[in-house]
């Protein structure tokens, strides 16, 4: 994997109580078809640079994700694996368009109609939906798509309240498989990063 | 108001372009889109899969899948066939051994009915490879001025130096664009 750019921006992966209170609208086992989001890019159009890219690391050859290998069995989050915790710095709510990459991998059961809705918010206020149906996935195939999107526009104060509010924006991924949730992953994102070092 | 009425306006509405691209595997199709959106092509493997993009572009949303090319994999591409307003055929011109290949596939493809009101865009792709053949010859090869049942056009192109990308798209767009979204 191509290194990245992870200037000002570090991102922090599950094992976190917050987020964990809200509900989830589907159990993990849920996912009956494998599907693996193996990587998550996003890059500044505007100068073309990668923003930031976090990848999974590949399965072992025994077949189990390397991540569990050091679990002890009694204290495993069973949430850790869909929910993600962004910290970046507050140059980011000044980008225009930016393009997410989500990489995922199918298992050896064709999928028809996989569908992604994403919702972010800020508080109450939605920010961005994205809904957008990936149709049909070969088996045991990789894939990806990015979205190019520009980001929405702020004004000043609301800016300032997200950087002042850590964590108190966040988001929803619902995806289906033919109209059926399989999968519902969160995230929560805080923009004062760097800003003790100011 | 019948059905594609009322499709065509939810696409007028949206200026919606869904575009397919395929080709033989190793025919550049990845490294295109890449190279069409300023993204990096230094590490590009094989698709296994699927690679799509959601842009703006002139106005329209484009939604781009680019689909693996390998022989195993092109079982599958019927599967994308589905509300394509657009036909993007990457031809290696480079590939001298394969024009069969990539002409018999192009030809079955231009037979699907799913496919039937799709625009057809041809990228010669590789130009800058030395030994490259042309845009001419490579028309020739796949006999394209047989085709009667598709809008079409040929472009010599190099996605290692983005060559012809940007006209070609907008091609594509504009026929599209003529044939859906202005007629009411």
């Amino acid at each position: 994997m191509t290194s990245c750019s992870c200037r000002n921006i570090s991102v922090l992966e599950g094992h976190d109580t917050v987020a964990l209170e809200e509900d989830y609208l589907c159990p993990t086992e849920a996912n009956i078809y494998n599907i693996d989001f193996t990587r998550f890019k996003l890059r500044d159009l505007e100068t073309q640079t990668v923003l930031f890219e976090v990848a999974k690391p590949p399965p072992s050859d025994d077949g189990i994700d390397q991540d569990h290998d050091v679990d002890n069995g009694d204290d495993v989050d069973p949430n850790a694996g869909r929910f993600v915790r962004y910290q970046f710095t507050p140059q980011f709510l000044k980008l225009s368009t930016v393009g997410a990459t989500v990489e995922f991998t199918v298992g050896d059961k064709p999928v028809t109609k996989f569908r992604m809705i994403e919702r972010h918010y800020y508080r109450e206020r939605l920010l961005k939906s994205f809904d957008f149906e990936f149709g049909f996935c070969i088996p045991n195939s990789k894939n990806t798509c990015e979205h190019i999107y520009e980001f929405p526009k702020l004004n000043p104060d609301e800016i300032q309240e997200m950087i002042d509010n850590a964590y108190e924006t966040r988001s929803d991924s619902f995806y289906f498989v033919d109209d059926k949730l399989i999968m519902h992953n969160k995230a929560d994102y805080a923009y004062n990063g760097g800003q003790q070092n100011m | 108001m019948g059905l594609l009425t009322i499709l065509k306006k939810m696409k007028q509405k949206e200026k919606e372009v869904r575009l397919l691209m395929l080709g033989l595997d190793n025919a550049g199709k990845t490294t295109i889109l890449k190279k069409f959106n300023g993204e990096d092509i230094d590490t590009i493997s094989p698709t296994l899969g699927f690679n799509i993009k959601t842009l703006e572009h002139r106005g329209f949303k484009l939604n781009v899948w680019d689909v693996g090319g390998q022989k195993s994999l092109r079982s599958y591409w019927r599967n994308y066939f589905e509300s394509t307003d657009g036909l993007i055929w990457v031809v290696d011109s480079a590939d001298r051994r394969r024009l069969q290949d990539t002409r018999q596939e192009l030809d079955a493809l231009l037979l699907e009915e799913r496919l039937a009101g799709a625009t057809l865009l041809v990228f010669a792709n590789k130009q800058d490879l030395p030994g490259a053949l042309s845009a001419t010859e490579i028309r020739e090869a796949l006999n394209l001025d047989n085709i009667k049942s598709h809008h079409w056009l040929i472009l010599g192109c190099s996605a290692v130096t983005g060559e012809n990308l940007l006209q070609g798209v907008d091609w594509i767009i504009d026929d599209i664009a003529s044939r859906i979204f202005t007629q009411d």
